[in-house]
């Protein structure tokens, strides 16, 4: 058996999963306490193991909100940010760091270095950070992915002086080119580690006090998973893994082959992630984090400020949906109408008092009568009702168009891929979440689609930390003229021995070794065979009319996999 | 208003000329590296667009290609000639305050008549770009500024008769470098002398030399013009260390150029230092249209000192601009180039296809017309590969053409068609956005 648990803002679910069957035993929810993550998991995990003997257990897959909370919270230590930009742009200001300090130094395009680093500017830098109380430091430099040499030379100084200090060097932070999302990859690093390591560990502990021995899984936000050991390397990956949670769970709960549209409606805000060919699309540079870009790798979500609890009221006479909460829906004693009171009036709402969302409701048709010359002339709180929906509907209808548009125009740099065919629009809307009945059945109507609501909905991010399966990627990029080579997500830089011989196959034979090695230490078990080579583009470097060597770069990665369609046929 | 600057970078990843080519896959690799490692996609100032492939139709209102579009464009082609396109509807609409289309292949060597390869360039993406901003959007006048290190030659032969096209070239002098044209003495047809402004340059020059032009030259022309649209054919070989040009101009001066010419659009050209001149070039060139400071940005082996103009190559700039200017102001003299015979002035031209070895002679002829810019009636033959010169005409109306040179056109067309001997004829009416093909061997007629 298999335990998810996804620990959200507002509610902490978990489920059962019987791993052979694929079939869901038990779902639980309970209230998240944002200032106490650990006693919603262990209420959660308790209420879900309770008359299940613990040894069956073959899995825990974690998804949890912990690394915003700590972010939010500011629940951490000072950070002192220390930056190699050479020449070009100075990176944005980052929130998260306390002081910033820039240094010399420069890596170009290739990774050659073009300018030393000075050391008497680090270390009067790192002076100036500890009389500030600072003990933490990212260091980043431009390029470092080419070549981390400056990296490690600055950390090698810090190590030296302050040999207590926490180091974090971006090119193990942040794998693609662009420097600033690797400076905030790198300062989050160092921001959370700690917090999050003491979460981690208090975790398994929870685990083993309850004899739970299986391996301890941690969601990403690409949908992967981590050992809890390893992820505390890079709490980063962790962040938004609840959205990722939702659209695994719609997927394994109503496999779609085609194009469609997972609209998760909470009560804040709505998740809209689209499915290709039964993918999710990702993401293609990175989340962000309280308006900071970031590199973690995500599938691509789009949130709308708009759910079952937004606040509705009467703006120039018409029923206006803003993108704020300011409580419960009336129906559960909230103090403002919402959209779930509306679905309540409709008969489509199973919670709360039907006669709190009328008197709602009743207060906007008086609002909009004032507003309006038949002053007198009420209309009817059904008819209010309606309105707010078809507000919503249009809100999410519009998201969902604009995330079709987007992606549609996401830029291309080859030609084959601007001949790519379209694929047809969207045909389904899986409506997952609290509040996705009752107001998915509209978006789909007014885009002419199917909507499905799978049962166990409004646990699907349980189910989709459940079913999400570890995953390995590397990126290997190889210039044989320089006779170099990087391994992105292990932050390796190599060299090549006897420079001109490296042919195509050659090149996929050391990227294999590599994704081997990475595959077993992260603990996944199965056919390594599996993994495929998803790029490989070679660029001959010509110069003087001869060539003198290539650019390899290749990705090699699982291929996109859950472990359980528990709604359906596996296909 | 919108303050964002569109970009298009389309490095075409997967085409080239040949394995060894200027013009192959790695030309923008080190640009995308750069432009990525920048972060300038995250700007709020910056909006990335994604290229269209231009249809038949936009390349068929600019260039004659023999025999027809699809033998001489490929898809790279298309998406180069597009991407400008798509651009120009994001500015004509207000969506962005300007543009730049970072892609390849380039295209300011394609002149009208298109047999094949001229100077790595099939299409010329500024001309389709700027005749699709008159077809489209009904913009009336537009200054082209070309600052690639070669004469802009085929984007000058396409504009040289048309009074609403103001052509500006600074280049390397021709007598030392490809083209071998671009001389002050090359103003303009007969009807539109004074729209074309050739500024050959001495080897050597640098970015003192260059801003001097731009501030004694360009700038005082183009106030003068009063274009709508200011379009900048960017070629980035003036750098001082491209390996085909001679010049030497830095990254700054190329930004500091962008930020003096404010360009609505510009396109990228040439430009062959791929590792050291185009990520730090094109990254100017960038930050300068989005408004924002560039002071940060320099190459890693720049050094002023080796970068400093000899003093006779100053002098000699500035007795160039002044007699330039004042070509420039003495329109009243008329081109030497052209002959008047039967109410056509009349030149021929001899055109060398230096990628693909092509020989093509050409007798253009310009309806002298008082009413509009006059219909132009070419002659084009061209030594293909197997030495033989079928001869083609084309029949090519100005835009907002008079009924006459209309009239004139169609029954030309109808001559040529009965009269016969002709492999293809081809008649361009850009008033009506109209273009038609006859092809003379196999009797069939097209309309693009």
């Amino acid at each position: 058996m298999i335990i998810g648990i996804d620990v959200g803002g507002t509610f902490t679910d978990a489920v059962l999963l019987d791993n052979r069957m694929g079939k869901i035993l038990n779902t639980v929810k309970v209230p998240t306490r944002a200032n106490n993550l650990l006693v919603s998991l262990e209420q959660a995990l308790d209420a879900i193991l309770d008359g299940v003997d613990p040894g069956l257990i073959q899995r825990v897959n974690l998804s949890t909100t912990i690394v915003t909370n700590v972010l939010a919270e500011k629940n951490y230590s000072p950070v002192g940010l220390l930056i190699i930009p050479g020449p070009g742009l100075l990176p944005p200001p980052v929130v998260f760091a306390k002081k910033t300090a820039v240094l010399s130094g420069a890596i170009d395009h290739r990774g050659r270095v073009t300018a030393p680093v000075k050391p008497d500017e680090v270390t009067a830098a790192i002076n100036e950070f500890h009389s500030t109380g600072i003990a933490k430091v990212a260091v980043i430099g431009k390029f470092s992915v080419r070549n981390h040499s400056q990296e490690l030379e600055v950390d090698q100084i810090i190590r030296t002086k302050f040999p207590q200090w926490k180091v974090e060097m971006g090119h193990r932070c942040g794998s693609q080119l662009n420097f600033p999302r690797r400076v905030v990859n790198t300062v989050l690093t160092a921001a959370t580690k700690e917090s999050y390591g003491g979460f981690a560990r208090a975790v398994q502990e929870a685990l083993t006090r309850r004899k739970l021995t299986a391996p301890v899984m941690i969601l990403k936000a690409d949908g992967g998973t981590l050992p809890l050991e390893e992820s505390i390397a890079a709490p980063v990956e962790t962040i938004f893994s609840g959205p990722a949670a939702s659209v695994l769970g719609a997927l394994s709960l109503t496999n779609p082959a085609k194009t469609g549209v997972v609209v998760d409606i909470g009560g804040t805000t709505t998740d809209l992630a689209l499915i290709l060919s039964g993918r999710p699309l990702m993401s293609s540079k990175g989340v962000s984090v309280a308006d900071s870009l970031t590199q973690v790798r995500s599938f691509a979500i789009t949130a709308l400020p708009v759910g079952g609890d937004s606040h509705v009221c009467v703006e120039n006479g018409k029923i206006v949906v803003r993108p704020e909460r300011l409580g419960p829906a009336a129906c559960v004693g909230g103090p403002v109408p919402t959209p779930t009171d509306a679905l309540k009036v409709l008969g489509q709402a199973t919670i709360g008092s039907a006669d709190l969302a009328r008197q709602a409701l009743k207060t906007l048709a008086r609002d909009k009568a004032a507003g309006t010359h038949a002053a007198g002339d009420l209309i009817s709180v059904e008819e209010v009702a309606r309105e707010i929906i078809a507000a919503v509907c249009q809100l999410i209808k519009q998201g969902i168009e604009d995330m079709f548009r987007a992606w549609q125009e996401e830029p291309a740099y080859r030609v084959w891929e601007l001949l790519q065919e379209i694929p047809a629009r969207p045909k389904t809307i899986i409506g997952v979440g609290g509040g996705a009945p009752g107001l998915v059945e509209h978006v789909a109507g007014s885009l002419g689609c199917r909507a499905v609501l799978p049962p166990h909905g409004p646990v699907a991010n349980a189910i989709g930390a459940a079913v999400a399966k570890p995953t390995v990627r590397i990126c290997l990029r190889a210039d044989t003229d320089q006779g170099l080579y990087h391994i992105d997500e292990e932050g390796y830089q190599g060299s090549l021995s006897n420079r001109q011989s490296w042919d195509e196959e050659d090149m996929v034979n050391l990227a294999r070794t590599w994704v081997n090695k990475r595959a077993e230490r992260l603990g996944i078990q199965g056919d390594p065979g599996s993994i495929e080579t998803t790029c490989h583009e070679i660029f001959n470097l010509v110069r003087g009319h001869m060539t003198v060597g290539a650019i390899h770069h290749l990705i090699l990665e699982t291929p996109w996999q859950i472990s359980h369609f528990v709604g359906g046929e596996k296909p | 208003m919108n303050q964002q600057t569109g970009l298009i970078f389309f490095p075409a990843f997967d085409w080239s000329l040949s394995a060894t080519h200027p013009e192959r896959e790695e030309r923008l690799l080190y640009t995308r590296d750069q432009i990525f490692e920048e972060g300038i996609l995250d700007l709020p100032q910056v909006v990335e667009y994604k290229p269209r492939l231009a249809t038949p139709k936009d390349i068929a209102r600019t260039h004659i290609c023999i025999p027809d579009v699809e033998a001489q464009v490929t898809e790279a082609h298309l998406a180069a000639a597009g991407a400008g396109l798509v651009l120009a509807d994001a500015l004509m609409s207000g969506e962005i305050k300007n543009g730049f289309s970072l892609v390849r292949p380039p295209g300011h060597h394609s002149m009208r008549v298109v047999h094949g390869n001229r100077g790595f360039c099939n299409i010329n993406n500024v001309a389709v770009l700027v005749d699709y901003l008159r077809a489209r959007h009904k913009v009336q006048r537009v200054a082209i500024v070309d600052t690639d290190v070669h004469h802009g030659d085929g984007t000058q032969d396409i504009f040289y008769h048309d009074p609403n096209v103001l052509f500006i070239s600074f280049h390397q002098d021709g007598r030392t470098l490809y083209p071998g044209t671009g001389f002050p003495e090359e103003m303009g047809g007969p009807a539109a002398y004074g729209r074309t402004v050739n500024i050959p340059l001495p080897p050597g020059t640098s970015d003192e030399g260059l801003h001097y032009v731009l501030d004694n030259l360009v700038l005082p022309i183009l106030r003068e013009f009063q274009p709508d649209l200011i379009i900048n054919s960017a070629g980035q070989d003036n750098h001082y260390s491209d390996p085909l040009g001679g010049m030497k101009i830095s990254a700054q001066g190329y930004a500091r150029m962008a930020q003096k010419l404010q360009p609505d659009l510009a396109v990228l050209e040439g430009g062959y230092a791929v590792e050291s001149a185009l990520p730090y070039v094109n990254l100017g060139i960038i930050m300068a249209m989005a408004g924002l400071d560039f002071s940060g940005i320099r190459e890693p082996d720049f050094d002023p000192e080796a970068l400093r103009q000899d003093a006779r190559i100053t002098n000699y700039i500035s007795q160039l601009v002044d007699e330039i200017g004042q070509l420039w102001s003495r329109q009243s003299n008329k081109s030497q180039e052209f002959t008047l015979t039967n109410g056509y002035y009349q030149r021929t031209k001899h055109l060398f296809y230096d990628t693909c070895f092509i020989r093509e002679e050409q007798l253009e002829k310009v309806a002298c017309c008082s009413q509009c810019a006059g219909l132009m009636d070419l002659v084009s033959a061209a030594n293909l590969n197997k030495g033989r010169a079928g001869k083609v005409r084309a029949l090519i109306l100005p835009f907002q053409s008079c009924p006459g040179c209309q009239q004139a056109a169609e029954n030309l067309y109808k001559q040529a068609k009965k009269q016969g001997g002709w492999e293809h004829i081809y008649l361009s009416d850009r008033s009506g956005d109209r273009y038609l093909h006859y092809d003379g061997l196999a009797k069939k007629a097209r309309e693009y």
